[in-house]
């Protein structure tokens, strides 16, 4: 029951700063070289790891399915097309969002959280910066600017690794797997909506645990782990949702 | 002046300041002392906002601040500056861009003229030359120097100082303990100072507020202070590891 309890109030906690933000948003747009370095720090941090991750995990997505296509139908020439929208529209979005969470999210949980337990949160309040114009605000764009673009760039190097492991394991020819028969404009929409959803997102939920972070450095290792799990269960949850209210405004899984 | 009125606060289970009322008249130097965990801090921070009490009163110049939103605090801070325990300076910003925060944001000035008039403080606490250095560049004395020359730079009247001299080496802390009576013999200033630092609270407080339990032990001048029968304050004043004051 606490853990309920804590669950809602956490989510309450986020509704209210998600709030705060979009309404300090609409006052004034933070400057431009701040959001643009934010974002390049949140790319940059990311990149390689997603590259890694995605790439992996796309090459083992690609050969598992082929694997299984090549025992009940003995051909693998559509693994491309039909890896393609799952990679384009769930498992990049997904993926990207919980890797982001993990890199980023603890990064922007620990820089705020020891911000507040110094002093320094308190300390921008009297110079008239609130946290959430300053410190917020900025990592929000961020994100916005940097998780979508990093869908782009992970879900990329997946299908790529898939057509590399799929040419070596069943040497299905190249110019077969680049297919995009089976894609649809619905299927990035959905991928697009979820990575920005996920880059709003990530950097309100870690803001929010480094802002609640007390004591010394124990509070802001609390905060930090806080952010992660918060921030990774949040992913999951919403790329279900999302899911489920795309599948229905689709009309289901024929359109 | 500033009023406190039967200020409770708790966090969590544990409460820190039980019925504290006191009032700090224009121009005086309050200083707020007791053991650690005592509530010090936590009092001097209602009277900004960055504390909300549970109940009691706070009036600012005779104005109610009780229910005073995060914006209408945001006025107050103009005339009511603190400087923090630690230096609290931003370490991404180099020393002048951190005394231009207040004059950007409180003033609405541009970068250019906020950083020309930051660069002015800065010369006035023999700190111009280290002005593009970062805070990790310099040392503790120097970093609390510009906090307060941060702090100072809206010129205002009132000041919340929270330990000035912890962390100082003597010749720093007499410094400040200079600029804290001079602000208040000179211009006025009143300030509400939190410090255990004997010599500087003897050297420069007008009036001494001593809080134990949550609550107002002892308020009275230096000279009454030190006269005081009461065991918890013979025990601070010599420091004496047996007494009444738990741990």
């Amino acid at each position: 029951m606490s853990a309920l309890r804590f669950a809602w109030d956490e989510a309450r906690g986020v509704a209210r700063l998600l709030a705060d933000t979009a309404q300090a948003l609409l006052r004034a747009r933070p400057p431009a070289a701040v959001v643009w370095a934010q974002a390049f720090d949140v790319g940059n941090r990311s990149v390689f790891f997603i590259l890694v991750t995605l790439g992996f995990l796309g090459a083992i997505l690609n050969f598992q399915t082929g694997f299984q296509a090549q025992r009940i139908f003995g051909d693998t020439s559509l693994i491309g097309a039909a890896t393609l929208p799952i990679l384009v529209r769930q498992l990049g979005p997904t993926l990207v969002g919980l890797m982001v969470a993990i890199r980023v999210g603890t990064g922007i949980a620990a820089e705020i959280g020891s911000m507040v337990v110094t002093e320094q949160v308190d300390a921008l309040r009297m110079c008239g910066a609130g946290p959430v114009d300053y410190l917020v605000k900025p990592r929000v764009l961020a994100g916005l600017i940097a998780v979508p673009a990093l869908w782009v760039i992970g879900t990329g190097a997946a299908w790529m690794a898939g057509l590399w492991v799929t040419h070596l394991a069943f040497q299905t020819n190249p110019a077969t797997y680049v297919n995009l028969d089976l894609t649809r404009g619905a299927d990035v929409a959905e991928g697009l909506f979820k990575a920005v959803v996920f880059g709003i997102l990530i950097p309100v939920i870690a803001a929010h645990s480094g802002l609640q972070a007390r004591g010394g450095s124990e509070g802001v290792g609390r905060a930090t782990t806080q952010a992660v799990v918060s921030a990774s269960l949040a992913v999951i949850v919403l790329d279900l949702l999302i899911g489920a209210v795309a599948f229905g405004l689709r009309g289901g899984a024929g359109a | 002046m500033i009023e406190f009125e039967d200020i409770h606060k708790a966090f969590g289970a544990q409460k820190v300041l039980d019925g504290v009322s006191l009032t700090v008249s224009q121009g005086r130097i309050v200083y707020i002392i007791g053991k650690s965990g005592a509530g010090k801090s936590v009092l001097v921070k209602h009277l900004v906002g960055l504390v909300r009490q549970d109940s009691g009163r706070i009036r600012f110049e005779g104005e109610d601040i009780t229910h005073f939103t995060e914006r209408d605090f945001f006025g107050l801070r103009r005339r009511c500056a603190m400087v923090f325990q630690h230096s609290t300076l931003f370490d991404s910003m180099t020393l002048v861009e951190n005394v231009a925060l207040p004059i950007r944001r409180h003033l609405g000035a541009t970068q250019r003229e906020a950083l020309e008039q930051a660069r002015e403080k800065l010369a006035l606490v023999d700190m111009a030359a280290l002005s593009d250095r970062l805070p990790a560049e310099v040392g503790d004395g120097l970093r609390k120097r510009v906090a307060i020359a941060r702090a100072l730079t809206l010129t205002p009247r009132y000041m919340v100082f929270d330990e000035p001299t912890t962390g100082l080496d003597p010749v720093n802390a007499v410094r400040v303990d200079r600029l804290i009576r001079d602000l208040s013999d000179r211009t006025g200033v009143t300030s509400v100072v939190v410090s255990h630092d004997l010599r500087s609270i003897f050297g420069v407080a007008d009036r001494i507020v001593m809080l134990y339990q949550g609550r107002v032990l002892l308020d009275g001048t230096p000279a009454e202070f030190r006269t005081s029968h009461d065991p918890v304050v013979r025990q601070f004043v010599t420091g004496a590891v047996e007494g009444p004051m738990a741990l």
